[in-house]
């Protein structure tokens, strides 16, 4: 199997960790990933909300980069996932836009067909159970409190999600035996999209307490997310807010652990929030299962 | 384009609202502060000028609204057109200035977010190239980037 690979801005210039799980447990996984000049999505809570018309140009670039080598694009953030899967879905209906961005394109010699379609990467690990339990080294015994990030699961006239309770996530790090445990409102919005982040910093760090104070009711071993973007509100957040420790992972760093992975190898020390107790209770479920 | 109020709340189907307030309780962001979202489809329906409110800035473009509506009112499509009127009005959030710089950043790199000296030595120390494989190393396919940015609207209306 082989995907064009959109790390996305956070993943490759923030948090490169997630960058790196991801290109270990997809090879792992025998699954090829492959670079293209990609821009960034474009940010749907800026360029979207700034200029629709410049966001599908953009995005509808970046869709086209894969096309000759007839490439599907795996994205690892709900963000970049919002942006190119909104594009694609938009462009397969609407021709007058489809002319619109294929003009723009036409003047760097581009076109765009439409025949590569941006996939989130947790919709391919879904058909991959067996491939992820044959990797397992470890089994993780972790209390996690899963997050979506809205953009994987709405609009769901574009994504076909079930946005009021999806179980996918949940599923998943249930095969490398963690326990996804409940908290209160669990699938509202972290509070960085839309611009907020960026453009009302107080507001969204308000968002962000609420959803952290729910989560720390849950006794939880860590935070874990399949949006970078998500990753990145979670971890700098809870340093801002000073009153949490809650370590934050993206699924494909808790894979990586539960492939037994080593946890610098994943970048889990490069986050804000430490990381040691966490990692020394994985070491502590691998020395158990070599003792046995 | 510039499209009318009239227009973007006939687009979304607004004109099906029937007031309920589902958006507004369903809404993360209005907990926390003044956005709320059935006052927004309201005035919107009226034609008055809703692009100019510093709360349209406050949603986070979740969809949660958007999904619960009985009447299938696209809100968040709604929210996020009247923040294009409002940028094409020169009505920008707050910060401003934030937005700004990702622009900016969008057209010198490629990227949002660029990439830091710091985060460069990071990469280097779990084993990934200094610089990613991508559009800030790639000049000619950044060349092309900018020249396909300089003919597009967000370069008129970024404030920039």
């Amino acid at each position: 199997m082989d995907y064009a690979f959109f790390p996305g801005c956070i993943a490759k210039n923030v948090y490169p960790g997630i960058e790196k799980a991801t290109r270990i447990v997809f090879e792992k996984m025998n699954v090829g990933l492959h670079d293209y000049p990609y821009s960034c999505c474009p940010p749907p809570g800026v360029v979207a909300c700034y200029d629709k018309d410049t966001w599908y140009a953009l995005g509808a670039r970046n869709l086209a980069l894969s096309e000759p080598d007839n490439r599907d694009i795996m994205t690892i953030c709900a963000g970049c996932y919002g942006t190119l899967h909104n594009v694609w879905h938009e462009l397969q209906h609407n021709d007058a836009k489809r002319a619109y961005v294929n003009e723009h394109l036409g003047r760097i010699g581009m076109t765009y067909k439409g025949t590569s379609r941006p996939i989130h990467f947790v919709d391919l690990l879904d058909g991959m159970r067996d491939t992820i339990t044959q990797n397992k080294e470890v089994d993780l015994d972790l209390r996690v409190a899963v997050h979506y990030g809205c953009h994987y699961l709405k609009p769901t006239t574009v994504t076909g999600e079930n946005s009021e309770s999806p179980m996918l996530l949940d599923e998943i790090v249930g095969l490398v035996g963690c326990k996804s445990i409940p908290f209160k409102d669990r699938l509202t919005c972290c509070g960085a999209g839309g611009g907020v982040m960026s453009g009302e910093p107080e507001l969204s760090l308000k968002i962000m307490e609420r959803k952290l104070k729910n989560i720390k009711k849950a006794d939880v071993d860590c935070i874990v997310n399949i949006c970078s973007f998500c990753h990145m509100n979670f971890d700098q957040s809870q340093k801002k807010l000073e009153s949490f420790d809650i370590p934050v992972l993206h699924l494909n760093q808790l894979l990586g652990l539960a492939f037994g992975v080593k946890h610098k190898h994943l970048g889990l020390h490069m986050n804000l929030v430490s990381t040691r107790d966490l990692v020394k209770k994985v070491k502590g479920a691998k020395k158990g299962r070599d003792e046995e | 384009m510039e499209k009318t109020t009239e227009l973007i709340v006939k687009e979304g189907n607004g004109f099906a609202c029937i007031q309920c307030g589902r958006c507004t309780g369903s809404c993360p962001s209005g907990r926390e502060c003044g956005l709320r979202t059935r006052r927004i489809v309201h005035m919107a329906k009226l034609g008055m000028e809703v692009y100019k409110c510093d709360e349209l800035w406050d949603c986070t473009t979740c969809f949660t609204c958007q999904e619960r509506c009985p009447k299938e009112v696209k809100i968040t499509d709604i929210i996020i057109e009247l923040r294009n009127l409002a940028v094409k009005n020169s009505f920008y959030p707050t910060m401003a200035d934030v937005p700004k710089i990702i622009i900016q950043n969008l057209y010198r790199t490629g990227n949002g977010q660029p990439l830091s000296p710091e985060v460069s030595k990071l990469r280097s120390i779990i084993g990934l190239d200094k610089e990613p494989n991508d559009i800030a190393k790639n000049k000619a396919a950044l060349a092309d980037f900018q020249k396909l940015l300089d003919g597009l609207p967000l370069m008129r209306w970024g404030g920039i």
